[in-house]
C-alpha cells in the first residue's frame, strides 16, 4: 500500500477551490484512489458535487447536539466512486469561532480513527482566507504536508496566494509542509499561462496545472455532480484527469519564496497585460 | 479627556492616559519625558506573573451590595469567585450590614466558544435574576469571549425589557491591557453608565472611592466637623446610594489610581467637583486634601480650623518620631498612586527613598493632568531613582540586594516577605488607610520605627533561607530583560 498523502487545497474565496478539489477526487477515484475529503469551511458545501447535495450533518454540529461520543459513520458519507465525505462546519455567520471549530473537528476526526490505512489521498479543502490560527490547522502538527494553491490571472487571487504562501512558509520550518504547486482554474484573463509561470516561479514552485474555463463545469454544479460523472466524455473530464495524474506524479515540493507586494505587481505589469492592442478589454 | 458613556467599551490606560509597565531612570526624567512626549514603556523578554484588569474590574464591582456579576467565560475565568464570596460577606460583616451579592461564571466550554453561547448567556442572566433578585447585574466578558467577538452587549439591551433592575455589559477581555488599573476604569465605568441617575438636588455628601473602608467611623467623624457625610464608594455600597452619587457636593479618593476615572467622570458629566489635590496621607497630603475640600464646598473656615486643632495634638508627636528616622533609606514599591504618595510622606518624615517601583506609570489622569502626587514631588524638587516594574519581583530582589535599604515597603499581598528573607525589615501597606491622616501617620511613623528597631525576625529568617535567585542575577542591570533598554 502506497504511503497516504494529506494535501490541503488553499486559495482565494471564489476562485473554485471545492469545485477544482472535487473534480480533481473524481479523477483520483477513477483511478482506482482511495480518497477522503475534508470540508474546511463553515458553508459545508466543500462536499457537495461528490454526495449529490450538501452533507446531511458536519462534524460540529454533531457534536453540539450528541456531545463528543460520536460514531465516525454519522459524520462520515460515502460519495461518487467510494469517496469518503466529511465537512467540519461550523457556527452562524457572525457569532462564534469557525477557526476553532476547524481545530476541534479535525481533532476529533483523528481520535475518532477517521484516516484510515486504506486511504491514499485525505484533502482539506480550506476557506479562502487563512485568517486566523484555526484555518492553517490542516497544515500545522504533521497533518497535510502538501498543499496546492489554487489560483488565477486575477491580481487578488494571486495576492492571496502570495499571502497564502507565508502561512505556508512559517510552518515549513517547524511541520514539515511544502507547497506542491499551483493549479490555476482559468478565469481567461490576459496570458494567463504564463503570467501563471511567472508567479510560480518567483513563488519558488511550479504551475502545476492548468484547468481551461469551461461552461460545463457550472453544468456540473448545477446538476450536483463532477465533471467526470456528468459529462465523462467532455474535454474538461479529461483536464481533471489530467490534473489527477499530475498530482499523483508530483515530485517537486518546495518551501515557497513568498515576494513583496512590488514585486508581485511588477510581474502583472510584465506578464499580466497583452502589450499590442491598445483598449482591449475583452475576456 | 471626553469620558465616553455612550459605548460599554472604555479605552484601555495604555490609549487613554499613555500609561507603561516598563521604565528605568529617574523621578525627574520620568516626568520630563511624560511632558515633551518621548516617554516610551519598555516590554520584557521576560516577565513573572502580573495581574488581570479583570479581577481589579469585577471585584470592585461585586463588592457593591446585592449585585450579581456574570462572568461570561471559561470557569477558570471565575476563579476569584470564592475570595469574593468569603471578602464580600466578610466586609459586610465587619460593617454591621448584609450583602447577598454573587459572582457567577457561565462555565463556557468548546462548544460554546466554537458556535457563540449568547443565548446561554441570555438563559444564565434571567436564571440568575430570578434566583438571587439583585439590585443590579454586571455581565462581564473574558477574553475567550473577546476573541469571539460575543456580542454581549445585544444580549444586555435585549435583556433590559425582561429585567427591571440595570443590566451592565463589563468587557474585561484581561489582554487588552498589561495594566490591571484598567480594571478600576471598566467598573467606574459601568457604575457611572448604568447606575448613576442624573442628580436630582444637592446633597452634603463627599462620594469617597477607596477599597476596604477600614477608617470608615473615623471618617465620617471627621467630616462630621465640617457638616459633610463620606459616601464610600463600592465595598458595601448600596445601589440606591450609587443612584445618588451624582449629587454629592465633591468626590475624592484614598488612591488616585483607584479614583481618578471616577471622580473626573463625575465632574465632566453632572458637575460634581473632583478633589484633584495630592491624597491624605501624611501631614502634607491630608492638610492639602482638606482645603481643597473646604474650598470647593466653601468651608475653608471651620476647615482651617479643625487643621489647626489637630496639628497642635498631632504635630508634636509626630515630630518626635521624626528625630529617630532621620537619615534612613528606603526602597518602595507600589501601584503608581501609593508609589508617589508614600514617597511624599516618607521624605516628609526625614527617610530617604533610594528607588521607587511603581508597577506601572500613568503619564496623565483622565483630566489631562500629570498625576497630583507626581507634580507635588517635582515642584518640591524630590528627586530619586526610578523604575516601572510591572509588579516583576525579581526586579525588586534585584533592588534590594544593590541598595540594602533600611527599610522596604510594599502595598501588595506577598510581596514585603521577599524583603525581609533578605534580613531587609518590610513594611506592607496593605490597608489604604494605613498613613491616613494626623493620626495614622503618627501610627505609621511609629511603625517604621518599631520595624528597624525590631530586625530579629528579618536577621534570623534571611539566615535560614536561600533564595531562588543565584549571583549571576544580582549582579545584572534590572534592564537586563527590558527590550530596548538594554
Amino acid at each position: 500500500m502506497a504511503q497516504l498523502r494529506q494535501i490541503a487545497i488553499y486559495g482565494k474565496g471564489g476562485i473554485g477551490k471545492s469545485t477544482t478539489t472535487q473534480n480533481l477526487t473524481a479523477g483520483l477515484v477513477e483511478q482506482g484512489k482511495k480518497v477522503l475529503v475534508v470540508g474546511c469551511d463553515p458553508k459545508a458545501d466543500s462536499t457537495r458535487l461528490l454526495l449529490g447535495g450538501l452533507a446531511q450533518r458536519t462534524v460540529l454540529d454533531t457534536l453540539r447536539e450528541e456531545g463528543e461520543d460520536i460514531d465516525l459513520s454519522s459524520i462520515m458519507k460515502e460519495g461518487y466512486g467510494g469517496t469518503k465525505c466529511v465537512e467540519s462546519g461550523g457556527p452562524e455567520p457572525g457569532v462564534g469561532c469557525a477557526g476553532r471549530g476547524i481545530i476541534t473537528s479535525i481533532s476529533l476526526l483523528e481520535n475518532l480513527g477517521a484516516y484510515t490505512d486504506d486511504l491514499d489521498f485525505v484533502f482539506y479543502d480550506v476557506l479562502g482566507d487563512v485568517v486566523c490560527g484555526g484555518f492553517a490547522m490542516p497544515i500545522r502538527e504533521g497533518k497535510a504536508k502538501e498543499i496546492y494553491i489554487v489560483a488565477s490571472g486575477e491580481m487578488m487571487a494571486l495576492y492571496a496566494a502570495n499571502n497564502i504562501a507565508k502561512g505556508i512558509q512559517r510552518y515549513a520550518k517547524s511541520g514539515g509542509v511544502r507547497l506542491g504547486g499551483i493549479i490555476c482554474n482559468s478565469r481567461n484573463v490576459d496570458r494567463e499561462q504564463e503570467l501563471l509561470r511567472a508567479f510560480s516561479a518567483e513563488l519558488g514552485t511550479q504551475l502545476l496545472y492548468f484547468v481551461p474555463r469551461d461552461n460545463i463545469v457550472q453544468h456540473a454544479e448545477i446538476h450536483k455532480q463532477t465533471v467526470i460523472q456528468y459529462a465523462p466524455g467532455s474535454h474538461q473530464a479529461q483536464e481533471y484527469r489530467n490534473l489527477a495524474e499530475a498530482v499523483i506524479n508530483n515530485q517537486n515540493f518546495t518551501i515557497p519564496t513568498p515576494m513583496t507586494q512590488e514585486r508581485l505587481e511588477e510581474i502583472l505589469l510584465e506578464h499580466g497585460m497583452m502589450d499590442n492592442i491598445p483598449e482591449n478589454y475583452h475576456i | 479627556m471626553t469620558i465616553n458613556l455612550n459605548s460599554s467599551n472604555v479605552g484601555t490606560r495604555e490609549n487613554r492616559l499613555g500609561s507603561i509597565t516598563g521604565y528605568i531612570g529617574s523621578l525627574s526624567d520620568l516626568a520630563s519625558q511624560s511632558e515633551c512626549g518621548t516617554l516610551r514603556g519598555c516590554a520584557r523578554c521576560f516577565s513573572q506573573s502580573s495581574s488581570c484588569l479583570s479581577m481589579c474590574a469585577l471585584s470592585e464591582l461585586n463588592r457593591i451590595r446585592n449585585v450579581a456579576v456574570i462572568h461570561h467565560g471559561p470557569a477558570g475565568c471565575s476563579v476569584v469567585a470564592s475570595l469574593q464570596e468569603y471578602l464580600t460577606k466578610q466586609l459586610a460583616a465587619k460593617r454591621g450590614v448584609t450583602t447577598n451579592s454573587v459572582y457567577i461564571g457561565t462555565d463556557m466550554n468548546e462548544r460554546d466558544t466554537i458556535f457563540g453561547s449568547t443565548e446561554k448567556l441570555r438563559d444564565i442572566v434571567l436564571q440568575v435574576n430570578e434566583r438571587y433578585h439583585p439590585e443590579a447585574i454586571f455581565v462581564s466578558s473574558s477574553c475567550a469571549t473577546g476573541i469571539i467577538g460575543e456580542d454581549i452587549d445585544s444580549v444586555v439591551d435585549d435583556l433590559k425589557a425582561d429585567i427591571d433592575v440595570p443590566v451592565i455589559a463589563v468587557h474585561c477581555e484581561g489582554f487588552k491591557s498589561r495594566i490591571w488599573a484598567t480594571g478600576f476604569d471598566i467598573a467606574d465605568h459601568a457604575v457611572l453608565s448604568g447606575i448613576v441617575k442624573p442628580p436630582k438636588q444637592k446633597r452634603n455628601t463627599i462620594n469617597f472611592k477607596n477599597f476596604y473602608e477600614s477608617a470608615r467611623d473615623e471618617i465620617i467623624e471627621i467630616f462630621s466637623h465640617f457638616d459633610l457625610e463620606p459616601i464610600f464608594l463600592y465595598c458595601n455600597s448600596s445601589i440606591e446610594e450609587l443612584e445618588h452619587i451624582s449629587e454629592a457636593a465633591a468626590t475624592t479618593c484614598i488612591c488616585g489610581t483607584l479614583g481618578n476615572y471616577l471622580g473626573n467622570g463625575l465632574e465632566e458629566k453632572y458637575g460634581v467637583p473632583y478633589i484633584h489635590s495630592i491624597n491624605p496621607l501624611g501631614v502634607q497630603g491630608f492638610e492639602a486634601w482638606l482645603r481643597e475640600i473646604g474650598r470647593v464646598t466653601d468651608r475653608s473656615e471651620v476647615i482651617e480650623n479643625y487643621i489647626q486643632e489637630q496639628r497642635a495634638i498631632y504635630i508634636p508627636q509626630i515630630d518626635e518620631i521624626k528625630r529617630e528616622l532621620q537619615g534612613l533609606k528606603a526602597v518602595i514599591g507600589m501601584g503608581p498612586g501609593y508609589t508617589f504618595e508614600v514617597t511624599r510622606v516618607l521624605n516628609e518624615l526625614g527617610i530617604e527613598v533610594v528607588w521607587a517601583l511603581a508597577w506601572h506609570y500613568d503619564k496623565k489622569y483622565e483630566d489631562g493632568q500629570v498625576p497630583p502626587a507626581m507634580k507635588y514631588l517635582l515642584d518640591n524638587q524630590i528627586d530619586f531613582e526610578a523604575s516601572v516594574s510591572d509588579q516583576q519581583n525579581y526586579e525588586v530582589i534585584n533592588i534590594l540586594n544593590k541598595y540594602k535599604p533600611d527599610l522596604f515597603l510594599s502595598r501588595h499581598p506577598g510581596s514585603t516577605v521577599w524583603a525581609s528573607k533578605q534580613g531587609i525589615p518590610a513594611v506592607s501597606v496593605q490597608d489604604e488607610f494605613m498613613i491616613f491622616g494626623y493620626k495614622h501617620t503618627l501610627e505609621f511613623a511609629k511603625t517604621l520605627l518599631d520595624t528597624i528597631r525590631n530586625r530579629s525576625f528579618e536577621d534570623n529568617l534571611a539566615k535560614r533561607v536561600k533564595l531562588p535567585y543565584t549571583e549571576w542575577w544580582y549582579q545584572q542591570n534590572i534592564a537586563s530583560f527590558m527590550e530596548s533598554i538594554k
